[in-house]
């Protein structure tokens, strides 16, 4: 087993071309993927009705505020003047009034929260509501969680599907089963040397989505590298599997509309590895949630791994009967 | 090792490829499959070795029957085209099957040194194999499957591709290991190869048409020519224009 993985670094270290596009391909996709989701510097344009005046100077250091003399209708008022949020109180609390959920109110409230924080606020509490009422969750910042789950499965998928086909097709899978070694320890070897593999790939993206991209995490930054690591796992895995089905490496690449572009949409696929580590992600990115809140969602990552790898033994039964 | 087929039926895609093989190989012999592509050759070798199986009849080598893992560590086996890993040396190629075999990793480099002066690649063992030729690669296929000194050894094609010069080298060393002991299986479709065998079996549309040590088959031809064994019995001609 080991041989296999010192084989499988050793190929990849003389293939710098290859190394070079696990490492560095999705570094460029997630790169220019932000450029397009976030606009990370934009300025808000806030409305203001009969909000202290230090909570309007301190919100003017980061959105840029317009104060109204009379409460606006909030629909009509923030369309017509192109404002991201209207802000306002009562006897109820912080009334913010924003059109609908995006990039731009994600700014906007950021705006608010740096403001209240700067304040050390008054015990008042926020209302939120929105104009349109969007179903689901905000489309584009939940999106950047998948897009590194995906980025990171999609490569290696591609790199072990594409090497088990190939290994298939230079007859090395045969020779290399011409020898004492267990089916256990083929498929053993392979996922730990394209683990190990993804397992970098993984480190570099998140660390250059949080350090680089300055991407947002709530949570733990260890433990989002934990799913992600568990994620590639299973890019390897059903890479294998799915190289049993493919008759050529073209093929290969056919079934990526099958497997992955259903995954990303979730639609409806419970039992997908990707599901599985977008959720773990989404929990931990967005919602800042612990191991404790997790941790089903791991499991089921490390089971989808476990099954998989049984079945590739099995399949490997085609090649050499023990 | 004594390798004995029983047997052996096998079709794919309800093609029969070889049909009731019964074919028995002596230990410390160099013995070859002799036929002309598409005969069977690679079929019947793998179901020797218990890469695939076999839909009817049975396989033993040395008395355990095929397919069997223990018995895979004394097999060398070297697969028609050069199945090598193009993104490694050839030391690092030898050194991978070397750990599959569980060689011990002390003594593993001056073996390999040593096998790979016998095929003449000790200056280029750190060139990557997609940079090697054809021939080159060849050798250092030949080398993989030599590396855990095999008792029983089964080359598919060996001297393909492979200069005279360097051929004659090979089929020495084969001799050698055969005097060392070693049961050699060879296939080829290069007549004259056979000579350098002891004993050999024609296959021909999945049959085994003739299979006697190489002297008496030549001995049973008119003109001392091995070719002629394929039309001894002119069914050849025949089948050939049912095709």
């Amino acid at each position: 087993m080991l041989s296999i993985v010192k084989r499988i670094l050793g190929q990849m270290k003389n293939d710098k071309r290859s190394l070079g596009l696990l490492l560095f391909a999705p570094l460029l996709v997630l790169t220019l993927l932000f450029f397009i989701l976030s606009n990370s510097n934009y300025v808000p344009k806030l409305a203001v009705y009969d909000m202290n005046e230090k909570f309007v100077a301190e919100l003017e250091n980061y959105a840029t505020v317009i104060e109204e003399t009379e409460k606006p209708e909030a629909a009509d008022y923030l369309e017509a003047n192109d404002v991201d949020a209207l802000i306002w109180t009562d006897s109820e609390g912080t009334h913010i009034e924003l059109l609908e959920k995006n990039s731009k109110s994600v700014a906007a409230l950021e705006s608010i929260q740096d403001t209240n924080k700067a304040l050390h606020p008054t015990q008042n509490e926020l209302i939120i509501d929105y104009v349109y009422e969007s179903v689901g969750d905000n489309q584009l910042d939940s999106l950047s969680f998948v897009f590194l789950g995906v980025i990171s499965f999609f490569f290696v998928f591609i790199l072990s599907g594409m090497s088990f086909v190939r290994e298939r097709f230079g007859q090395t899978l045969e020779r290399m089963l011409m020898t004492p070694i267990r089916r256990v320890d083929v498929i053993g070897g392979y996922t730990l040397g394209y683990g190990i593999l993804a397992a970098v790939q993984s480190v570099v993206i998140i660390l250059y989505a949080v350090y680089v991209l300055q991407l947002q995490v709530e949570g733990s930054v260890a433990l989002c590298t934990l799913v992600m690591i568990l994620m590639a796992f299973s890019a390897v895995s059903v890479g294998a599997l799915v190289s049993i089905f493919a008759n050529n490496e073209l093929q290969l690449v056919q079934f990526i509309p099958v497997i992955i572009i259903p995954q990303i949409f979730f639609s409806g696929l419970i039992l997908t590895p990707i599901y599985y580590g977008c959720t773990a992600l989404e929990m931990i990115m967005i919602q800042g949630k612990g191991f404790f809140a997790i941790w089903p969602w791991l499991a089921g990552s490390v089971v989808f791994i476990g099954v998989l790898f049984l079945a590739n033994v099995t399949a490997l039964k085609k090649y050499r009967r023990l | 090792m004594k390798i004995e087929v029983c047997e052996v039926n096998k079709s794919f895609k309800q093609q029969q490829v070889l049909n009731q093989i019964s074919l028995t190989i002596e230990g410390g012999r160099i013995f070859c499959l002799l036929g002309a592509s598409g005969s069977g050759k690679t079929t019947l070798l793998r179901i020797m070795m218990g890469a695939i199986p076999a839909d009817d009849g049975s396989v033993t080598i040395g008395g355990i029957t095929v397919p069997n893992r223990q018995l895979l560590a004394e097999m060398g086996y070297m697969p028609q085209n050069e199945a090598l890993y193009e993104e490694l040396s050839a030391w690092q190629n030898l050194k991978f099957f070397a750990g599959l075999q569980r060689l011990n990793p002390k003594t593993f480099a001056a073996e390999a040194e040593a096998l790979l002066q016998i095929v003449d690649m000790t200056a280029c063992k750190n060139k990557l194999v997609r940079d090697c030729s054809g021939g080159m690669k060849k050798r250092i296929s030949l080398a993989v499957a030599l590396i855990h000194k095999p008792k029983l050894l089964v080359l598919d094609e060996p001297t393909v591709g492979v200069d005279p010069v360097l051929r004659r080298k090979i089929w020495h060393y084969l001799r050698q290991l055969r005097n060392e002991g070693t049961t050699i299986v060879v296939t080829t479709h290069v007549m004259d190869e056979v000579t350098q065998c002891d004993d050999a079996a024609l296959l021909r549309n999945g049959h085994i048409i003739a299979r006697d040590t190489v002297k008496n088959l030549i001995d049973q031809t008119p003109d001392g020519n091995i070719e002629e064994l394929f039309f001894i019995d002119n069914l050849s001609e025949a089948e050939a224009s049912l095709c």
